[in-house]
């Protein structure tokens, strides 16, 4: 939306063009100056540069929906809002399960289960919708490389049997399981930045990253100067364009994390090492 | 009328070729008149008649502030003033502690900030004065209607309908209680359904559609004059990364903060914004401050800091009990405009269960 060229934004042509000799040329960068500076470079006056001010924000603002639409949207289909984890326990906490449209972030000690737990939401996704799956396709981002498709079908044929009884239908669900080795931070952020096609071209119905904090890690050493601002940036980055993923598809997106310890002036705590969707990037 | 041209609203070349021609203020351009200003400018009748009447809307404009005219200043003394803070209402947030401290709630015509650490419940309590604001007068309420602006996406609806459910079951307590004739009238327009039609929500996902947004506010709270609540949820959150150049992120911070200030008086509405926090590293130990920037602290008229008593993250286990009591134990405190990392300590110091 903010890249959205101004010609785009009904301003007449000559406009344009007069704009695009400043090097004006998107709605980001005529929203970013000053009143003053755009009656210089419009040379228009006072109360026309705030008429073109409101034509080009009605043209990058966001579209108002009252809480009750959403509320309608979302009790059309009940069944769509979770994803069940089949673990009743997990599931009653979770009102349901692992939720569509939002990021899940699932952080332990090491060998607590999070990659067998990632494992077997994959095999859940892509059950049919009767048997309380997504029926759609998985794409699994795993940075450390512990995934293994032979646990996969161990998961589906020991959990589900009657379902699983031929090896076809095992081959068609891992089929459906896209696995992406990505080891650096670098190659995990192409990777996010370019789900989106990936998503619709697939009929992706869950994104799972394993695990974000392993390769965040590896890279920046927070001792170093500089390097907190570019681990935060990069956390920010995938963070935004993971919900922006989750809510527009309505999918769910599960993270996995790892714990450290914050040496602070109260006893020494466990806490999360990353933490994306907010910015309170904790110092080992 | 005595209005120097350089101040006036014209189009910078214009107002260029002017003073070069002589003419030094707006009373000599009106005297002129069209043709003759065409002539002496160089410029066609029709440009002339339109910089003519934008120069006399300025100055009557200008005309109608000098007198004390109703327009955007006003003189008045401070007792009057007083009486109008009194007379105005508060949006309570059924936290008796918080409202305390607040004196009475969230204040209407004044910026409330609210920062903290994630999970603390910074969207939770936005969320609560969203469906607060909406609670009738004779509840003592403002019954007013609100715009919450997401820019994080942790708006949950299902989150609201909880919220909205128990407060209306707590007013139809009340109104069982006391059984007065207004407050049964007023119950039936206040319903769940209503109070989620009248939460108008949109989501922004970077610093551009939210300054698209603020400045598209002021036309919306005119089509829809019952709003009494401007919440932006996550006023950080699209600054914070991504931003090589400061002083851009600081001059739009700024104008921000301008816009909501006048929609906040000239709406007569609540504008509450939360913001998060960072580290400061100093030279023997780090702390944690609210985020932005130090020229930020001064945009909020209220700023609420809350931080967890106990060093432990409660987190897991309160996920399903913020409702009208909380079961974990917050300090809150409160800091004016400037307070930051030194200044934490108020006078209203309280550790309190509410």
């Amino acid at each position: 939306m903010a890249t959205k060229k101004l010609r785009r934004a009904r301003l007449s042509q000559e406009l344009c063009e007069r704009l695009s000799r400043h090097q004006i040329t998107t709605c980001q960068d005529f929203l970013c100056l000053s009143l003053l500076e755009l009656m210089k470079v419009t040379g228009q006056s006072y109360y026309d540069v705030q008429k073109l001010l409101c034509k080009v924000s009605r043209a990058c603002a966001p579209k108002m929906q009252t809480a009750y639409e959403m509320k309608l949207k979302k009790s059309v289909s009940p069944s769509s809002a979770f994803l069940s984890t089949t673990l009743h326990s997990l599931d009653k906490v979770l009102h349901g399960g692992v939720p569509c449209g939002s990021l899940t972030e699932i952080t332990s000690p090491p060998g607590c289960g999070k990659t067998q737990f990632c494992i077997m939401m994959s095999v859940l996704a892509t059950l049919p919708v009767s048997m309380g799956g997504l029926d759609g396709a998985v794409i699994y981002i795993d940075t450390e490389s512990a995934f293994s498709a032979e646990r996969l079908i161990e998961i589906a044929g020991n959990r589900f049997p009657a379902y699983f009884d031929s090896d076809e239908k095992l081959f068609c669900m891992t089929r459906s399981v896209h696995l992406y080795r990505d080891l650096t931070c670098g190659s995990v952020l192409k990777r996010i930045m370019s789900l989106e096609e990936e998503v619709i071209s697939k009929k992706v119905k869950l994104i799972i990253i394993d695990s974000v904090a392993s390769v965040v890690r590896k890279e920046f050493d927070t001792k170093l100067q500089g390097n907190l601002a570019e681990r935060s940036n990069f956390l920010a980055r995938g963070a935004s364009m993971l919900k922006y993923l989750a809510e527009e598809f309505s999918i769910p997106v599960i993270l996995t994390n790892q714990i450290t310890t914050s040496l602070s002036n109260s006893p020494a705590i466990q806490a999360d090492l990353v933490s994306p969707a907010d910015d309170l990037s904790l110092s080992e | 009328m005595q209005r120097d041209v350089g101040g006036l609203p014209l189009a910078p070349a214009l107002r260029a070729r002017l003073v070069a021609a002589g003419f030094q203020t707006a009373q000599e351009l009106l005297e002129t008149g069209p043709c003759g200003l065409s002539k002496e400018i160089g410029i066609s009748k029709e440009e002339a008649l339109e910089a003519l009447q934008v120069v006399r809307q300025a100055c009557q404009g200008h005309a109608a502030r000098t007198a004390g005219g109703p327009d955007t200043t006003r003189n008045c003394t401070a007792l009057e003033l007083l009486e109008e803070e009194q007379a105005q209402g508060f949006i309570i947030t059924f936290c008796s502690a918080l409202d305390n401290i607040l004196g009475g709630g969230v204040q209407l015509t004044k910026i409330t900030e609210i920062c903290g650490a994630p999970g603390v419940g910074k969207t939770q309590l936005c969320m609560q004065l969203a469906v607060d604001v909406q609670i009738p007068e004779c509840f003592g309420g403002v019954a007013g209607e609100a715009v919450f602006i997401d820019t994080e996406g942790s708006f949950m609806v299902d989150r609201v309908v909880d919220i909205a459910a128990a407060c209306v079951q707590h007013c139809q307590l009340i109104a069982q209680a006391q059984q007065e004739e207004d407050h049964l009238k007023a119950l039936e327009t206040f319903s769940l359904e209503s109070i989620l039609s009248h939460i108008y929500y949109f989501r922004c996902r970077d610093y551009i559609e939210l300054l698209a947004q603020v400045y598209l506010l002021p036309d919306f709270l005119s089509e829809h004059s019952k709003v009494r609540l401007v919440v932006v949820d996550g006023i950080a959150f699209p600054f914070r990364h991504d931003f090589e150049d400061l002083s851009l992120r600081t001059r739009l911070l700024n104008g921000l903060a301008q816009q909501l200030i006048i929609i906040a008086n000239d709406h007569k509405s609540a504008v509450v914004l939360t913001n998060q926090m960072t580290t400061r590293i100093g030279q023997s130990q780090s702390m944690l401050v609210p985020a932005l920037g130090e020229s930020w602290g001064h945009a909020a008229t209220v700023r609420l800091i809350l931080h967890w008593d106990n060093s432990q993250s409660l987190m897991v286990s309160e996920m399903c009990s913020f409702q009208l009591s909380l079961k974990m134990q917050k300090i809150l405190k409160r800091t004016l405009a400037n307070g930051h990392g030194e200044k934490r300590k108020s006078n209203s110091d309280s550790k309190v269960e509410c």
